[in-house]
């Protein structure tokens, strides 16, 4: 899989491209307007995270240019600013998603694996980690030969663990996917770490084998084996 | 350069006004005088007409051949030859008498002459006369008789009063548009002098006010009213000033351990756990700064009045419940219990984002102040036009004194309480902020059971 990063910001791209590198995506980096769209015009990519603000050719018109020579590759534009305007006039230019600057990069990683992962089948009625067993339909879930006696909330964010297994989650998303909270507020975080704390204990308290862990700063992953 | 009218000072629109309508009471006044003199002295002439009529009936005599004789004097009145005379004409046309002036008249046509006696005026040579005439009977014998005078005199009398009138005007006019000018002037001094004071507070002289010299009259007032405003204005660039401060302290302090974390981490080599932990610690302060940014963001885009409201009709119990369940979880952390006490559907109406973020805000602070093992009261209801929640602590209650400074940004009542019990210090800002935003208000008093109760009113909506 092949990801182009139009981002001026050095750092900042330096810093996507490794989370990129990380799950084993090929990374290319283009710093100016043209140098991303001469790339995404020639070269054949998956995906491109294209920042809106950029010196020369603005991230809107490269957008606009490449869908208008039905260049269809998903695009996944970053912008700093919060206007509503941008973000409309971005999804409606063509884009597939957006993120608003400062973005978290287990959001930005999430946000790539479903663009990519895109027309694909991916619902499965069960779900498996290790000795941990979901399964959706009848909503009960077990780990080893015992069944977790979870309230719909546990259930919503195991679930939700469980599909982003292996890979780091944010509060934030874990607001907006499991809450559906649009807005993310002290309260709710305070709510989710004491909802993830129970789940722990549900989940990892009797099993050998720790499946929930809490990355300091960043959020939660559910993964086997330590890392 | 001419000056438009409507770009004049007030002194000037004033006098400008305040003679153009004593100009036109003047005149109106002026004209009806002349019209009330014109009818007096036109009354008074026909009066000496018909005077005059009586005396010529009084010289008229029947002679003894059956005709009538015009006795006396013929010229009754000498001095008055030009301007009056009288004529005696017999049923059939001859004239029997005939004085003073009358000789410049056309005679009268004998038929128009009726019982009636008549006014009349007319012009001859060049001369304006006014008449009486009427049939008179002498000795049996009706005659026909007619008496005039000129107007001349009348007229003149009456050119003299209108040129008095006409002169006069205009000086009168003159005259009270100047004393208009100089009563306008002072009368607007005060409002100058008013305007030079308040010039003089400025955002750094805010504390000054201006002097209000008798505060019952209108300038008076204007001034009381400015001095208000500049108290409130005062107030707010206080809370500006404390809110910047603020702002850059709690800006400060994550940024100031981020640096402190890094800088510390390396000093020397640590192992790679003890660099997770540095790192993972510094992105939680990180997270609380741009948290915080958004917030500040927020509540900039609330002053600006740019956040746009998608009102609706909601049920305010259904909402309430909703927002407990959710955040029931740190109650019970907490071993504290939360009652609710709610009519059945209190329609408010509302942005429901805003208001969720409103309740949860008042919420989370009564959880967070009260005791371990405290219960809550919340109560929904509906008062009036209004939907009322209700939030009632066991939190160690607030001052008076500080009840009203509670909803300001990053107050805090105990100033030393860390930034970890404490939060961010815009909870009940934004708090405030959502409920005023949606037409409501929101208090806090003392409750009964010690504690807070934290009073969120809302304007009533129509489910």
């Amino acid at each position: 899989m092949r990801v182009l990063i139009v981002e001026d910001e050095a750092k900042l791209a330096q810093a996507v491209a490794s989370a990129l590198n990380g799950e084993h995506y090929d990374v290319v980096i283009a710093s100016t307007g043209e140098d991303g769209f001469f790339r995404a015009n020639a070269e054949a990519f998956d995906l491109v995270l294209l920042d809106v603000m950029l010196p020369g050719r603005s991230g809107l018109e490269i957008l606009q240019t490449l869908r208008q020579r039905h260049i269809d590759t998903p695009v996944l534009i970053l912008t700093a600013r919060d206007g509503v305007e941008d973000r409309v006039l971005g999804l409606d230019l063509g884009a597939d998603d957006y993120l608003v600057k400062p973005f978290a990069l287990p959001e930005l990683l999430a946000r790539v694996r479903a663009l990519l992962r895109r027309g694909r089948p991916s619902e499965a009625f069960r779900l498996k980690a290790a000795d941990l067993e979901m399964d959706l339909v009848a909503r009960h879930a077990i780990r080893g030969d015992r069944v977790l006696d979870l309230t719909a909330r546990e259930f919503d964010l195991l679930e939700y663990l469980l599909r982003h297994q292996g890979h780091l989650v944010s509060r934030e998303m874990l607001a907006r996917e499991v809450w559906k909270e649009p807005r993310r507020a002290t309260p709710l975080d305070n709510v989710i770490d004491v909802q993830m704390t129970r789940l722990r204990r549900k989940v990892d308290a009797a099993a050998a084998e720790r499946l929930i862990h809490t990355v300091r700063g960043v959020g939660f992953v559910l993964r086997e084996g330590e890392p | 350069m001419k000056v438009p009218f409507s770009a004049a000072s007030i002194r000037v629109k004033m006098t400008g006004w305040y003679t153009a309508a004593l100009s036109l009471m003047l005149i109106v006044y002026a004209a009806a005088t002349f019209l009330a003199v014109r009818q007096e002295f036109q009354e008074s002439l026909d009066d000496q007409l018909h005077d005059d009529f009586e005396s010529v009936e009084g010289l008229l005599t029947p002679t003894p051949d059956g005709r009538v004789a015009w006795s006396g004097d013929r010229r009754h009145e000498p001095d008055d030859d030009e301007e009056r005379g009288s004529d005696v004409w017999s049923p059939s046309g001859d004239q029997i008498g005939r004085s003073g002036a009358s000789q410049a008249l056309p005679p009268v046509a004998l038929a128009t002459a009726g019982a009636q006696a008549r006014y009349d005026s007319l012009v001859a040579s060049g001369r304006r006369w006014r008449t009486l005439t009427g049939t008179t009977l002498v000795g049996g014998r009706s005659v026909v008789l007619r008496v005039s005078r000129s107007e001349e005199r009348l007229r003149e009398q009456l050119s003299e009063v209108l040129k008095v009138l006409v002169l006069g005007l205009p000086l009168v006019i003159l005259l009270a548009g100047l004393s208009g000018y100089v009563l306008a002037r002072r009368a607007l001094a005060p409002i100058d002098h008013l305007a030079v004071e308040a010039r003089r507070v400025t955002a750094e002289r805010l504390h000054e006010r201006v002097s209000v010299p008798n505060q019952h009259d209108e300038i008076g007032r204007l001034a009381a009213v400015i001095n208000d405003t500049f108290a409130r204005l005062e107030s707010s660039f206080d809370k500006l000033r404390r809110f910047t401060a603020d702002a850059s302290h709690e800006l400060r302090t994550p940024l100031a351990v981020i640096r402190g974390i890094g800088e510390a981490g390396l000093v020397e080599t640590r192992s790679p756990d003890e660099y997770k932990e540095a790192i993972g610690s510094m992105l939680e302060e990180i997270d609380r700064l741009s948290t915080l940014v958004d917030t500040l963001l927020r509540l900039s885009h609330g002053d600006a009045g740019s956040v746009h409201l998608a009102r609706e009709s909601l049920d305010l119990d259904q909402l309430v419940r909703e927002l407990v369940a959710s955040l029931s979880v740190l109650a019970e952390e907490r071993r504290q219990s939360i009652s609710i006490q709610a009519q059945e559907t209190v329609p408010v109406c509302a942005d429901r984002l805003v208001l969720r973020e409103a309740i949860t805000n008042v919420l989370d602070n009564a959880i967070k102040y009260s005791p371990i093992g405290a219960s809550i009261a919340v109560i929904v209801h509906a008062d009036g036009d209004c939907g009322v929640v209700e939030v009632a602590d066991q939190g160690p209650g607030i001052s008076p004194e500080h009840r009203e400074r509670i909803f300001d940004r990053f107050f805090r009542v105990d100033s030393a309480r860390s930034r970890d019990t404490g939060g961010s210090g815009l909870g009940l800002a934004i708090a405030k902020w959502a409920v005023e935003i949606n037409g409501g208000s929101i208090g806090v008093n003392a409750a009964v059971t010690g504690g807070s109760v934290f009073r969120i009113s809302l304007p009533r909506g129509n489910v």
